[in-house]
Order: C-alpha cells, then sequence, then structure tokens
C-alpha cells in the first residue's frame, strides 16, 4: 500500500523517485503559491483612516486602555475608563489638578451663600463647543438639567440630587439652589457626569436626547468616533479656549490583555499603556525605552468582617484581624510596591482624609487580643474577586495565609464579578463569606461616597455597605460634617469619624493601589490624578 | 425538487432549534446569579439608581412575557437595547460580526490548506520519518494553548521582529498573527483527521485498481483517494469553522481583535441580558446554516451521498 517507485517506464531520464518528490514538492509550492493570494484576499479586511490631514499637527498619541467603553455620553458615564475617555472632549464647570484639588474650568470663580444653599457661579466668557456653538448658562443648565431627569439613565446621579433647581442669571451666570449645604458639591462638579455637551448637539450625529453617541464638548480634543471594541479617535480642537495639545490625534486602543498591552509598548505600537502586568514591573523600570508611573490614587482594598455575626461582633477579635495582616510584605511581595499602606478608612487625597492610626504586624499581640474575645481556633470563609483589582485573589490567599498563623482557618471563594457582587450583597441572613474583599473609590474624592460604605442606611441588600457595620456616634458625625459649611468644624467632625471607625475595626485595613502607567520614555508631560484618571492632554515628545 | 423538499424539513426543524434557544436565554435570566442593575450601575451608585435601571431593564417580569417581547422585536428586525450600552443589539452584533467572520474563515483556510497537506503527506509517506513529524507537530498544534502562542508570536513578529501589528484591526495586516493563532490548532486537528481518512482510503480496493491500471501515484491519491478520504474532514472543518464563528474568545482577547467573542465575555461579564440573548441567538442561526451546507458538501464531494429530509 506504501508507494513504491513503479515499474513504469519513463521518458525522461530523472528516476521515477526523485521525479515524484519534484512532483510532490512543486505541488505543495504550487498549493502554498495559490494560499498567499487566498490569505491577501482575507488581509484586505477593515482598516482605519489616517489622522486628519487638516489638523495642523498630524502627530499621533496612541494609548491602549483595558476595557471597552460601556458609554461616551457624559451623564450616562460610570466607570473611570470610560470617563477618562469622555475628560478628553467634554468639561465641567470645575475640574481637578493632578494633586485632586478643585480649579476652574468652565467657571472662573463662584460664590457659596452663607446658609450654604445657593451657589453661584461665574462662567468663562469666549468659551465655543466643538461645534460652533458658544457656551453659555443656558448650555450648563441645559446639561444639568438633563443629569437630573431621571428618564435619563445616570448611574453617578446621587451627588447632585441635592441641586434642586439651575438658573441661568443671565448669559455668564449660573445659579444653583440646593436642598442642604453640599460642600463637596463644588469638587464633585468636576467629575465627567457633570460636564457640558452642546444642547444643539443633541440631535445629530446620531445622538438622542437620551443617548449620547457622539459627545460634543469645550475640551482640547473633539470626539471623532467610536468603534466598538476597537478604538475611540479624538481630535485636536483647533478654537479650544486654554492651552493647545501638542498631538493632532489621540486614539485609544481597546486590549483587554495585559501582556499584549506591554507588547504594544516595546514594539511602539503604543505610546503610553495603563495597567501593565504586575510581574513585569521590574523589567519595564530597567528597560530605557520606557517610563513607569506609580502613582497614588484613592482606590482603598480592604476586607470587609460581617460585623453583625459572632464572633465579628467582638471589636477584639476585628482588631485582632487587623493586627495578624503584614500588609507591607504583601504590598512588596505580590503587588510589586504598587499600593501604600491604609491608615484610616478614607484614602489620602479624599477632602476630610485625616490619619486616622496605625495596625502594624503583630501576630502575638493579635493571638492575645483573640484569647481576650475568648475565640480559640476559628474557621471562616473569605470572599474574594478574582482579575478584578490588581493582584486580589493572590493578595486574598496571602491574607489567609496571615490569618492562619494566628489560628484563624480561611477558605478563600472565588466566583465571577457579578455573582459575587450579589453574594455581598445578600441580605444579612443569606451572606455566604464571614469576610470578602473590596475595593472603594470615590471618583469625585468627596468624603460622602467613601462613607458610604460605613453606613447602616446602605446595608445589603439596599446598596454596598457590606460589613453591616454602624455606629450611632459616627452615624452622627458624618450627617452634621458633610453640611457643615465651616471647612475647620467640617474636618474636625470628618476625622473624629475616621479616628472612631479606624477603633471600631469594621475591616480589615489593608492598602490603597496605586495606578499604574507605562509610556514610551521620548514622551514628558504626563500626569495622573488620585481618582484612578490619567492625562496626556500635555503630552509632547521629549525635546 | 428532492433538495427543496429537503431543504423545508431542515428549515422546519432549524425553527423549532431556535425557539428551544430563545426559551433557555430568557430562562438565563431568571436563573443566573447576579443582579445586572447593580453591576451595570456599579458599587457607588445609590439604590435608587440601581433601582431604576433595574425597571427599565424588565427583568423582573414573567419568562412568557419575556418570551414574547423578543419574539415580537424579533419580528422587527430588532434584537433589544443593550443593557450595557443603551445602543440597539443589532448594530453592536453587526459591527463586531465581520471581524470573527473574517477571523474564522481566514484561520480555517489556513487550517484546510495546510492542515490537509499535511496530513496527505503523512498518510502517503506512512511508516517513514515525514509520518512521524508530521505526527508530533499534530499533538504540538492540539496541545499548544492558544493563549500562549499568541503571546508566543506576539513577542517574535510584532515585538522583535517587527513586522506585523501587536494588536487591534486597524490595519490590512492584521489578520496575520490572530489567523495563524487560530490556524495552528485546525491545522493540528485537520491534518491528522486527514492522514488518518487518507490511509484508510489509500488501502481500498479500487486504489490498488488504479495503480494496476499504471496510473502514476500522484493521480492515485490526489484524483482518486483525496476525494473520497475528505468526507470525515468536511465533518471536522464544518464543526470547527461553525465554532469560531461564535467567536475565538481567547484568540480576540490577546490580539485585541474586535470580534463577537469579546462581546460576548464583557456582556456576561456585565450581566448584559439583551445582548447576551441576541448574541447566542445570531450564533444559532449561524451554526444552524454552516450544519446545512456542510450536509449538502457531501453530496457534492461523493455523489453517493443521498440527501435525506
Amino acid at each position: 500500500m506504501s508507494s513504491r517507485s513503479s515499474s513504469v517506464p519513463t521518458s525522461m531520464g530523472i528516476p521515477p523517485r526523485r521525479r515524484r518528490a519534484v512532483a510532490q514538492a512543486a505541488t505543495f509550492l504550487g498549493t502554498v503559491a495559490l494560499t498567499v493570494p487566498l490569505l491577501a484576499a482575507c488581509t484586505t479586511g477593515s482598516t482605519t483612516p489616517g489622522p486628519d490631514a487638516s489638523a495642523g499637527d498630524s502627530a499621533k498619541f496612541t494609548i491602549a486602555i483595558a476595557s471597552d467603553l460601556d458609554t461616551v455620553d457624559p451623564a450616562q458615564s460610570t466607570t473611570t475608563a470610560a470617563m477618562n475617555v469622555i475628560d478628553y472632549g467634554t468639561q465641567g464647570l470645575t475640574v481637578l489638578d493632578d494633586k485632586g484639588s478643585v480649579q476652574p474650568a468652565l467657571a472662573t470663580s463662584w460664590d457659596v451663600s452663607e446658609d450654604g444653599k445657593t451657589l453661584t457661579f461665574h462662567l468663562r466668557k469666549g468659551v465655543k463647543f466643538q461645534d460652533g456653538a458658544a457656551f453659555t448658562a443656558t448650555a450648563a443648565k441645559f446639561n444639568l438639567e438633563r443629569l437630573l431627569d431621571t428618564t435619563i439613565k445616570a448611574p453617578q446621579r446621587t451627588p447632585y440630587t441635592v441641586i434642586s433647581s439651575v438658573d441661568a442669571v443671565d448669559a455668564n451666570t449660573l445659579k444653583l439652589t440646593l436642598t442642604q449645604p453640599a460642600p463637596d458639591l463644588v469638587k464633585q462638579l468636576a467629575s465627567t457626569p457633570a460636564s457640558f455637551i452642546s444642547p444643539d448637539s443633541v440631535t445629530k450625529d446620531g445622538n438622542t436626547y437620551k443617548n449620547i453617541v457622539h459627545p460634543v464638548g469645550t475640551g482640547p480634543y473633539a470626539f471623532k468616533e467610536f468603534k466598538s471594541g476597537q478604538e475611540a479617535t479624538f481630535t485636536k480642537f483647533n478654537d479650544y479656549w486654554g492651552k493647545k495639545p501638542y498631538y493632532g490625534t489621540v486614539v485609544f486602543d481597546i486590549v483587554p490583555e495585559a501582556n499584549t498591552r506591554e507588547s504594544m509598548l516595546l514594539s511602539g505600537q503604543a505610546d503610553m499603556i495603563v495597567s501593565p502586568p504586575v510581574a513585569d514591573l521590574k523589567q519595564l523600570k530597567a528597560n530605557s525605552s520606557v517610563s513607569v508611573i506609580n502613582a497614588p490614587s484613592v482606590r482603598t482594598i480592604f476586607m470587609a468582617m460581617n460585623n453583625q455575626q459572632p464572633p465579628f461582633n467582638d471589636e477584639k477579635v476585628r482588631q485582632a484581624l487587623n493586627y495578624a495582616v503584614d500588609k507591607q510584605a504583601i504590598i512588596k511581595n505580590i503587588l510589586g510596591g504598587t499600593a501604600q499602606v491604609a491608615d484610616s478608612p478614607l484614602p489620602v487625597g479624599l477632602s476630610g482624609y485625616c490619619k486616622a492610626g496605625a495596625y502594624p504586624y503583630d501576630p502575638e499581640k493579635a493571638k492575645a487580643l483573640l484569647k481576650e474575645a475568648g475565640v480559640g481556633d476559628l474557621s471562616v470563609v473569605l470572599g474574594s474577586p478574582s482579575n478584578h483589582y490588581v493582584q486580589d485573589i493572590q493578595a486574598s490567599q496571602a491574607v489567609a495565609g496571615y490569618l492562619s498563623k494566628v489560628g484563624v482557618t480561611a477558605k478563600v471563594e472565588t466566583t465571577d464579578w457579578p455573582s459575587y457582587l450579589a453574594n455581598i450583597t445578600a441580605p444579612l441572613e443569606k451572606q455566604q463569606y464571614n469576610l470578602h474583599m473590596l475595593g472603594g473609590a470615590a471618583v469625585g474624592l468627596d468624603a460622602q461616597t467613601q462613607f458610604n460604605l460605613l453606613r447602616q442606611k446602605n446595608w445589603p441588600p439596599a446598596s454596598t455597605a457590606t460589613s453591616f457595620y454602624t455606629n450611632p456616634q459616627v452615624e452622627t458625625l458624618i450627617n452634621e460634617g458633610l453640611v457643615e459649611t465651616d471647612q475647620t468644624k467640617r474636618d474636625a467632625d470628618l476625622c473624629q469619624a475616621q479616628k472612631i471607625i479606624w477603633n471600631d475595626a469594621p475591616w480589615i485595613f489593608l492598602w490603597t493601589q496605586n495606578q499604574i502607567l507605562a509610556h514610551s520614555s521620548k514622551v514628558e508631560g504626563i500626569t495622573t490624578i488620585p481618582n484612578e484618571k490619567y492625562n496626556t492632554i500635555s503630552a509632547r515628545p521629549v525635546k | 425538487m428532492r433538495f427543496a423538499k429537503y431543504l423545508g424539513k431542515r428549515l422546519i426543524i432549524s425553527l423549532i432549534t431556535l425557539v428551544g434557544v430563545v426559551l433557555v436565554l430568557v430562562l438565563m435570566t431568571k436563573l443566573i446569579p447576579g443582579d445586572p442593575a447593580r453591576v451595570i450601575a456599579g458599587l457607588n451608585a445609590s439604590d435608587q439608581e440601581v433601582a431604576r435601571i433595574r425597571q427599565s431593564m424588565g427583568l423582573d417580569q414573567p419568562v412568557l412575557i419575556q418570551f414574547g417581547h423578543f419574539i415580537l422585536n424579533l419580528l422587527h428586525g430588532n434584537l433589544g437595547t443593550s443593557a450595557r450600552t443603551g445602543n440597539p443589539v443589532v448594530g453592536e452584533i453587526a459591527t463586531r460580526l465581520p471581524f470573527t467572520l473574517e477571523l474564522a474563515i481566514c484561520g480555517t483556510l489556513i487550517g484546510i490548506v495546510f492542515g490537509v497537506l499535511l496530513g496527505v503527506l503523512a498518510a502517503v509517506r506512512k511508516g517513514t520519518w515525514v509520518e512521524s513529524v508530521v505526527s508530533a507537530l499534530g499533538v504540538m498544534g492540539i496541545s499548544m494553548p492558544v493563549y500562549w502562542l499568541g503571546l508566543l508570536l506576539i513577542i517574535l513578529f510584532a515585538v522583535q521582529l517587527k513586522w506585523l501589528p501587536v494588536a487591534g484591526a486597524s490595519t490590512v495586516n492584521s489578520i496575520v498573527l490572530p489567523a495563524v493563532a487560530v490556524g495552528v490548532s485546525l491545522v493540528a486537528v485537520i491534518s491528522r483527521v486527514t492522514n488518518s481518512s487518507m490511509i484508510d482510503v489509500l488501502g481500498q480496493d479500487y486504489v490498488r485498481s488504479v495503480r494496476a491500471k499504471g496510473s502514476p501515484e500522484r493521480v492515485a491519491v490526489f484524483t482518486h483517494a483525496l476525494r473520497n478520504a475528505l468526507i470525515p474532514v468536511i465533518t471536522v472543518v464544518g464543526l470547527e469553522f461553525g465554532t469560531l464563528l461564535g467567536g475565538a474568545v481567547l484568540t480576540e482577547t490577546v490580539f485585541g481583535w474586535p470580534g463577537i467573542g469579546q462581546l460576548a465575555v464583557t456582556s456576561i461579564q456585565a450581566r448584559d441580558y439583551p445582548m447576551v440573548q441576541g448574541i447566542v441567538f445570531v450564533f444559532a442561526i449561524m451554526f444552524i446554516i454552516v450544519n446545512i451546507i456542510t450536509d449538502v458538501m457531501y453530496t457534492v464531494v461523493d455523489p453517493r451521498v443521498k440527501l435525506h429530509g
């Protein structure tokens, strides 16, 4: 059955076996030759148009980001990733600088009434939207009312519901009337949901009042297009009121895999990437063609304990677990140095933050406290997300390891994010974890959002205060502090609240996660804001 | 006439299958854990906002009502609105589907061309080193995780050699590495099937007669044996291609290839039920069509095979 030399006489001088081999080789090569044009037919796929040639500068800045944008409508935005992109094109009354402090943007100054319930904003003059329309108080009013309109899906609307009415006093003056004082509101107005689109644009380019797919703002870059799952493109706005950026085009490439983003940076296909693989940080830092930014953020990672369930209803037990975990070691070995140990329930950078205390690594003290509380060996279930926060499951396993050393056996359980979220927001009697990992980040850098995680009205299933913690004194201090117009008294109230919470230890206070970016060392001028946002608008090639 | 009758029967069966698929898709919203409204709104959203979103998604309605809505929407040519993006499901799928098709077609072409060639080569050179090498390549191809292979391809061809782009779909040759990554395991599978099928066929009496007639070996192999050996290969290709139409999720993730697979994963992670339902429904239709085409192909390759209704 195998092919041997045939006994057929041949008229060619070449021996039959050789002839067969030649024929087979020729067939193979012929097939390859046919395949190439076939594959070429496959490669006449999609292309993107090159940078807008009519823009002044033809240079392009490419950023590789990790997640697809769920929306480009400022009012509907809820993820930091989408907000960061939208921010290139739209602006609000105020903006946060790289320290997280409020700066003027479309409002040049503002006055707060004595009782704190009226805010008057003086608007910047001569500002144009990217469609040529003038920015006026009427446009601002339209946008804020749209944000407050409950027929619009706006998951981040809550901080603004304190506004009872918006008035365009004249073309350049905007008045906000509040139901109660809200000292953090001016800061909140710097957030993406409160940024402005041109009212005229709401009926063009596929936009509807309910859903904006083409945002037209006042920012330095104009939104050009968004291809779902692929990229978002912005081009320089030549009539921008402020300092013009360098790059003519900014492209956000959506690349879910961290290793691939890293390859894009190393090959030059991307100028900047977010969240490189933690394991490769050392190499990246040593690479002279790459610059790594390791900046603090307000993303607070903690282990919420079920404060209503024995033995976690005993403060000594909760404090013991805080002493049991060596946070510095986990940060160094598992997070590659990309976090800061927590010293308060609020992270540095949030308004009202003050240092509340310290729980240094002290397993002996932990064991002593557990003994005092009358707790012997303990078996618990520790819930953790996977691939949601940086090195989350690995850190949870490390925490479990430390707990085992003080007599607490923790079984780590994980599941996909939506199921995990459902588990931790289940009613008290249905909770399946004794403690679980969670991360909070207030994108508006306001204290209220962070405190929400510790208030009884937000206990599951209503909302996300998943530690079922409450302390009447803390509740009073927070209620008073958040509406206090006297900055000193407010800071004092909120600081005292933090110290009490720290002592109560409803969580194992872990760390605040840094924001990691890597960019080409040929570029400079990239900054970050502590709310996990990056800013490349001032980026330019190194001279 | 016979063909029309066959097609008619297949269509009715397909419709019943699709109804079953829709039922499962609607039941899914009740059975799967996780609250879509909270997932989409995010941790910081207040319970009022979450409640509003939950209501707008209509998930608390009974299964039959949801089933009715789905069918009604379908008759109007729309698959509902994505809970995650607020955009029409049909639009999102239409944007992503061409990329998945491109990847599926190119990957399958690579698989067929090199897979069949290597399979024939190994069969014709049975018992020699050629067969061993092809066999080893086959095992490697099937065992290599596509994720790992993809990253290696990127490191070699995109980062070191800079011949090709790392990721994305924005240039003409962006398809090459993803198609190769997908193609490698296809080559492995197809070469093995082709090999064993060819060996089987080459041993048949009619092949011996062709040789005895005095025809060159090339004729025996390619004109007579291969055609018959292809039947199991067509089955495999049909199945693999059909699966690829659902989106090669791992390949798409590694290469940032904007196909349906990535969209499906993102939607599942966001519990975006309307989108997941739409994607699965479209995939079911495509898979059914591919199956019908595969069955028809048999009759082309082997005239003895008749289509049975």
